[in-house]
């Protein structure tokens, strides 16, 4: 392999190349990078056997050929270079590495074991908006589980339907779900991906505006596309939970506030709220609701928001506690002004929406109060 | 005559699923030997055997993989290695068929029970419902879906949905009355069921008159009668079972008074059942009789054929036999209340099982002839008057009922009569022939198969024979 490259775009693939590398691998072709130089082009892989990689880069190639190098080292090295071109060479298992007054020689391995990754989306695929896939993303995904005792929980549902595609998050505690009108979809289909390789996804800059996305069920494995760059990653095996059952049809309550309002109530109450189990409990009364926590140790607090509130309430007002982690995280990806909650009982989820955005739902399951 | 090789009738043998998981283990060990350990634990130990199976002296080995990158560097690289390992242990030619699939038994151990209240509330919603149902003493298969409705029962089902759906409102008190299993007790439960299933905390209770009465006199001896008060009084809904076991005792009826009027006021509802009508309830205190008779009175009779098809339709449904609507009809002609049928769809059932045979019109026939009515009103007359009674309603004269015409109005009164002798009476078939004018006991055999048909399609028959049970 002889090949001449720019630094500042050998670089990125590197940085990002190496994020999918595996940094405790047993096997230490895995904790490598792939270099190929085929025909115009430099692809840049790596694998941790879960989620892949593959960036391709352009340069110019005057010798076909492929090895693997330590992820670590070849990233160190080139991000250090001033920008320009690059010279790479392989000579049996070592790569050389020259730049203006600077030269290098770093052992790899060779490619024959590394991992087959796929390299293009494929003909069957689906064309996603990048924005609102990546906005719907992040309504979604911090409802899923990091607990890995429940594997399936920390995945995201993805469900075409006819003309939408929905994605679906939850850790048993609170959920989200966000509908995207994809006129292409037809059949019906469902698949559970990992949260972290959809967050790697995300973090994936990119200046195209859509990204390919192709199912590959026999495989059990999705492929994104985006320019250059393919994501490819493994389904999660297993039963969501049926997660239709527990939206509640309709609602006793329905609660507008100020979205600003209701964060500084939160934080101000979560400062004694940490103490007691992030509990927060809500009163509702006609035209306010109020949030009040209280810790043993360091005091209470309480504070009134105004709110316009639809439904019957009585003299006592309706108590529900809610933990102040899961209002803050739903909070935050809310980008209106005003936020709209609906409730029904003490020990039934609260739904949370953006009223300007009808897809989105919100589910969050309260704290049981002690009566 | 020799049986050659190829005429055994398997030739796709699968593996069990022990024998399976030993195959692999074995040949995972072999492999380990001829790999470096990094390898072994990043590609073999992430791959199990989904299937094996043999076809035509070959041995099928399906490979289930962990994820496509391992399937891809196993199929690629270490192929001959599997399939020379597995050969050695099965010692049979083998193929390879690579698929992705996770290690059944990982995903076994990874189904811990983290918490997960937002899946769990509809669980515990039924937890809270059964231990409601069981406080408000409410029998839990008690409901309106598995209450039948025909014109026999039609209005007391539709005061007690009214009655569910505003509690305390549209009919205070409700009273039912009617004879022994025509349904009052499922219908009160049913609205007791009801309203735990709309507001689970409810105060609910269902009792019997006998238990109010037990529970005053417990009071009175123990002095908590205030204890008694704060149970009665402050309930949203009280159904009582059997009412009419007040009448005649004085303290009682006066603490149920007081009891009745508390609820009243506070806009709870009383549900009242009893075998007859508060006019007809003798020794019942006349306020009492005035205050039921001011709320709403229905009576439930009997049910009718058409409603007996039905709750013998709901009951094997329950019990998850099957019966085609011919044999529903068989039983439900020959059977009249509802309980009996739960009790001869026990036995048929538990029939069926033992002998291990399927529910056949030859068995309901031979269970309905046994007398199941024995436990039950047995009509306690001699031979000869179940013959006066016959000839009466069909005024037929005794000889010729007996005599020996075979034309058809004798002939069938004759058949009805040997039904009854049959059934009712317990008689042995050739008693029965003997006094049917000494017939052979296959005649009587035929009649009682006749008869034990007939009543089960035709009304009129079921009328006859109901008619002269009546009149014995």
């Amino acid at each position: 392999m002889k090949l001449q490259v720019l630094q500042e775009n050998l670089s990125k693939a590197l940085v990002t190349a190496s994020r999918f590398t595996s940094a405790r691998a047993q096997l230490p072709v895995l904790g490598n990078i792939l270099i190929s130089g085929k025909k115009a082009k430099l692809l840049v892989s790596a694998t941790n056997l879960e989620t892949s990689v593959s960036i391709s880069v352009g340069a110019q190639i005057d010798k076909e050929g492929e090895i693997t190098v330590p992820a670590r080292v070849i990233t160190d090295i080139v991000s250090n270079l001033p920008s320009g071109s690059i010279n790479l060479s392989s000579i049996n298992e070592q790569v050389k590495i020259s730049a203006q007054n600077f030269e290098s020689s770093v052992s790899g391995m060779n490619a024959a074991d590394f991992p087959t990754i796929p390299q293009s989306v494929g003909k069957e695929s689906i064309i996603l908006e990048r924005e609102s896939f990546l906005t719907a993303l992040s309504q979604v995904s911090f409802a899923a589980s990091v607990d890995e005792t429940r594997p399936i929980l920390t995945g995201i549902l993805f469900i075409y339907k006819k003309g939408k595609l929905i994605l679906v998050a939850t850790d048993g505690f609170r959920l989200s779900q966000k509908e995207i009108s994809m006129k292409t979809i037809q059949k019906k289909q469902s698949v559970i991906l990992p949260k972290t390789a959809l967050s790697e996804l995300s973090r994936l800059s990119s200046e195209e505006e859509k990204i390919g996305f192709s199912l590959r069920k026999s495989d059990n494995q999705v492929v994104f596309g985006l320019g250059g760059t393919i994501l490819a990653s493994r389904i999660l095996e297993g039963e969501f939970p049926d997660f239709e059952r527990i939206i509640p049809k309709d609602s006793k309550i329905k609660i507008s506030l100020d979205k600003e309002e209701l964060l500084r109530a939160v934080k101000l109450a979560s400062v004694f709220a940490r103490d007691s189990a992030n509990v927060i409990n809500f009163t509702v009364r006609k035209d306010t609701v109020e949030l009040s926590a209280e810790s043993q140790s360091s005091g209470s607090q309480e504070t009134k928001v105004d709110a316009k509130v639809v439904g019957s309430i009585d003299k006592k007002g309706f108590k529900i506690a809610f933990n102040y982690r899961f209002l803050e995280d739903f909070l935050g990806v809310v980008k209106e002004d005003e936020i709209q909650i609906e409730l029904s009982a003490t020990n039934a989820p609260g739904i949370f929406r953006d009223p300007k955005d009808p897809d989105y739902l919100h589910l969050i399951m309260p704290v049981k109060i002690q009566s | 005559m020799h049986l050659l090789l190829s005429d055994c009738p398997v030739n796709l043998i699968t593996v069990s699923s022990i024998n399976k998981n030993q195959i692999w283990n074995d040949s995972m060990e072999s492999i380990k030997v001829s790999v470096s350990p990094a390898i072994f634990s990043t590609w073999f130990s992430q791959t199990h055997l989904s299937n094996l199976s043999k076809k035509e002296g070959r041995y099928i080995a399906k490979i289930g993989c962990s994820s496509s990158f391992v399937k891809s560097t196993i199929e690629g690289r270490y192929f001959g290695l599997i399939q020379d390992s597995l050969k050695k242990i099965l010692d049979t030619e083998c193929d390879l068929i690579f698929i992705v699939k996770e290690h059944p038994k990982k995903e076994g151990v990874t189904k811990t029970n983290a918490p997960a209240p937002l899946f769990e509330q509809e669980e515990r919603l039924q937890e809270e419902i059964g231990v409601s149902l069981s406080k408000a003493r409410i029998r839990p298969g008690f409901t309106f879906e598995n209450y039948a409705v025909s014109s026999s029962n039609q209005m007391a089902w539709a005061a007690a949905e009214a009655v569910s759906k505003n509690p305390g409102t549209s009919y205070n008190p409700l009273f039912l009355w009617g004879g022994v299993g025509v349904g009052k007790t499922h219908l009160m439960n049913a609205v007791g069921h009801y309203l735990i299933g709309e507001r689970v905390d409810d105060k609910i209770l269902f009792c019997t008159g006998e238990e109010f009465t037990n529970e005053i006199v417990e009071g009175i001896r123990k002095k908590t009668t205030v204890d008694f008060r704060n149970k009665y009084r402050k309930l949203k809904t009280l159904i009582i079972d059997d009412i009419q076991f007040i009448a005649g005792k004085d303290a009682v009826q006066e603490e149920f008074f007081h009891t009745f009027n508390a609820l009243v006021a506070e806009g709870g509802q009383v549900i009242l059942a009893s075998d007859r009508p508060p006019h007809e309830i003798s020794k019942l205190e006349e306020r009492l009789r005035s205050r039921f008779e001011a709320g709403l009175i229905v009576d439930i009779s009997p049910p009718d054929f058409e409603l007996r098809c039905a709750i013998v339709q709901i009951k094997t449904k329950e019990r998850g036999i099957e019966i085609p609507m011919d044999l529903v009809q068989l039983i439900a002609g020959n059977i009249n209340s509802a309980r009996k049928m739960e009790g001869f769809l026990i036995r048929l059932s538990s029939e069926a099982k033992l002998k291990n045979t399927e529910i056949t019109e030859e068995l309901i026939q031979s269970l309905l002839g046994k007398g199941i009515e024995s436990n039950d009103k047995k009509i306690k007359a001699t031979p000869n008057e179940v013959i006066t009674a016959v000839s009466r309603y069909f005024s037929l004269g005794k000889r010729a009922l007996l005599g020996t015409s075979r034309a058809r109005p004798v002939s069938l009164p004759r058949q009805i009569l040997m039904y009854l002798l049959r059934t009712q009476l317990n008689l042995p078939l050739q008693e029965v022939g003997r006094l049917v004018g000494g017939r052979d006991h296959t005649t009587v055999m035929h009649a009682v198969e006749k008869i034990t048909h007939l009543a089960s399609r035709d009304v009129q028959t079921r009328q006859d024979i109901l008619g002269i049970k009546n009149s014995l």
